[in-house]
């Protein structure tokens, strides 16, 4: 019997309490074979969230704790000699798993993140004179503090660029949080139990990359995207890249396969865009001083596209 | 000439003092404000006047490194102070130059520039306050001895313009009075009857719904139920910026038809071409138990 890609979703919200934009952005880049990027303080279970969706799916789970001292090959793996054979062998690096969480990701040096970053570009690490491909399905999960926290490094645009999708976690509601408390006090954190395979998780991307965008709706992605480049110049320095732009249609793809549809709608466009777009804009200075958040400038532009 | 030479020199001296090496490296700063400005924009020649150099940080700092002055060679260097306030909004930090002009004439002051790694984004960067022009003014133009005199003559000039203007004034008056009692008033033709145009109201909304059904139930295309939608779009008060789940929100959950209507019609409007004609006979059958 098959499982629909919302028994997943069903099967995270059973171990978070709240968060809803955090899981259904997980599934979406897992949906749409992307990675995601979760920021937000520490505390709010970003790691937890990562975790549940490994166990949920019956596939290899890997942890990296991104520290300033990690170098390269803790992440892709090294070479070493063996005296008894008296030659070298390899051993794979932790990247070598289907769920792979880079936790607190702005942690680590530009050598280590762009190590990490190739990996989910390329989809295989070069170690020695051999390339070894990476598993299907693959898909990182990073988590990252906010930039102001002490101890981090910036995130380079174009690295931030690999991501599908960023989520920006928000502190839970009252409501939310006394739940988080009862669960806790209760010890109820129940486990998730493997609800998917891996050849589900292969056959709901196929499913997705088949789902219809109609000819309006592209247009709408592109003047979703231009319109970035071209308004509120006073707070964006850059503009959205093409990248975003199929990035959005693909994490529409995924949405309208969550909604049980086989064609996406306006709605699935406008929902996903602010995954897509807010890592891939450049926005300057006056953010911050004016106080004016990235997300209402993003509310902004996208209210200023006319739906189809 | 030779005072120019020491002037700039020691205004090298004073920006070599306020420059560590770059080597050191540069402060991590979040830069709010850098302004430079005058005590006046019209100075005299030989009266001194002063620069004020105005930045303003986040942090909380004992002194800026790497503010760079402009070389200041038209005019003469007198003497510099500068403070730093810090407080809970940050340090603000004020240097005033005290200067001298020897010649009248403009003077173009260049920015001030400060060099620091930007604290939101971790990248170097150059910040640069405005340029400054300065108007030197000869000395005996407004001089305090010659304010009386100069007043006077100001005064003097104003009369006769004022006069002038009045002169004038009074004689367009004096034109235009007599022109109007000149022309006679011209008899005005009664206006030839114009025989009434049955104007034709515009359609109903509900018209406008029932002609867009009958198209689509002759020609079930994707424009005709593009068509439908816009119209029912309207019917219900949805703007360009909304979506469905927009719209479904205003429509009381009660009012079952009207939402199924509108969720048929995303469909038809937007799904794959195979799945079309059933959508479209879904939204023609909707229509027809609404109306």
């Amino acid at each position: 019997m098959s499982v629909h890609p919302r028994a997943l979703a069903d099967a995270l919200h059973r171990t978070i309490v709240g968060q809803d934009a955090a899981v259904e952005a997980l599934v979406l880049a897992l949906l749409a074979n992307g990675h995601v990027l979760l920021e937000g303080p520490p505390g709010l279970a970003k790691t937890l969230a990562c975790r549940a969706l490994a166990a949920a799916l019956d596939g290899d789970f890997k942890r990296i704790q991104f520290t300033p001292d990690l170098l390269p090959s803790d992440i892709v793996g090294t070479r070493i000699f063996d005296q008894h054979e008296s030659r070298f062998t390899t051993v794979l690096g932790p990247i070598f798993a289907n769920v792979v969480l880079a936790d607190e990701i702005n942690r680590a040096p530009a050598k280590v993140q762009s190590a990490l970053l190739e990996a989910m570009q390329e989809r295989q690490v070069t170690i020695g004179p051999q390339t070894h491909p990476l598993p299907d399905p693959f898909v990182v999960m990073a988590t990252m503090n906010p930039l102001d926290a002490e101890g981090t490094y910036a995130l380079p645009a174009a690295q931030l660029d690999r991501f599908l999708a960023k989520v920006d976690v928000s502190y839970p509601s009252r409501a939310e949080e006394f739940e988080i408390l009862e669960r806790f006090a209760m010890n109820e954190t129940l486990p998730v139990h493997a609800v998917a395979t891996l050849d589900d998780v292969r056959r709901w991307r196929e499913e997705a990359h088949a789902i219809h965008i109609d000819e309006k709706l592209k247009h709408y992605i592109v003047e979703l995207v231009a319109v970035t480049r071209e308004r509120e110049s006073h707070y964006i320095d850059y503009g959205a890249s093409p990248r975003a732009t199929l990035a959005i249609a693909n994490l529409a793809r995924a949405k309208a396969l969550l909604a049980e549809r086989d064609f996406a709608l306006p709605d699935d466009v406008r929902a996903v865009a602010p995954l897509a777009l807010r890592h891939r804009i450049g926005f300057n200075f006056r953010v911050t001083t004016e106080n004016v958040g990235p997300a209402a400038i993003l509310d902004r532009l996208i209210a200023a596209v006319p739906t189809p | 000439m030779a005072r120019y030479r020491s002037l700039a020199l020691a205004v090298t001296l004073a920006a070599c003092a306020l420059l560590p090496a770059a080597a050191q490296g540069l402060q991590r700063l979040t830069v709010t404000r850098l302004t430079l400005s005058a005590s006046t924009l019209t100075p005299q020649v030989e009266v001194p006047f002063d620069l004020v150099i105005e930045a303003h940080v986040k942090q909380q700092v004992t002194h800026l490194e790497n503010l760079d002055l402009p070389v200041l060679a038209e005019v003469e260097l007198l003497g510099d102070e500068n403070s730093i306030v810090a407080g809970p909004g940050g340090s603000t930090y004020t240097e005033r130059i005290r200067v001298v002009a020897h010649h009248s004439g403009t003077i173009t002051i260049d920015p001030v520039t400060l060099d620091a790694i930007d604290a939101r984004d971790g990248k170097a960067k150059r910040y640069s306050s405005n340029a400054l022009t300065l108007n030197v003014q000869a000395a005996g133009l407004a001089g305090p001895g010659s304010a009386p005199i100069d007043l006077f003559a100001l005064l003097v000039a104003a009369l006769r313009w004022l006069f002038a203007i009045a002169l004038v004034v009074f004689v367009v008056a004096i034109i235009f009075v007599r022109r109007r009692r000149a022309v006679a008033p011209a008899p005005v033709a009664p206006p030839e009857p114009v025989p009434a145009q049955p104007v034709e109201a515009p359609p109903t909304i509900e018209e406008r719904l029932s002609r867009a059904r009958e198209l689509l139930q002759a020609s079930p295309t994707r424009t005709n139920v593009l068509h439908v939608r816009t119209v029912v779009r309207e019917m219900v008060g949805a703007n360009d910026a909304e979506t469905l789940d927009d719209v479904l929100r205003r429509i009381p959950p009660h009012d079952v038809r009207m939402r199924s209507l509108l969720r048929a019609l995303e469909r038809a409007a937007f799904t794959h071409d195979d799945d079309f004609r059933t959508a479209a006979a879904d939204v023609i059958r909707r229509l027809e138990e609404m109306t």
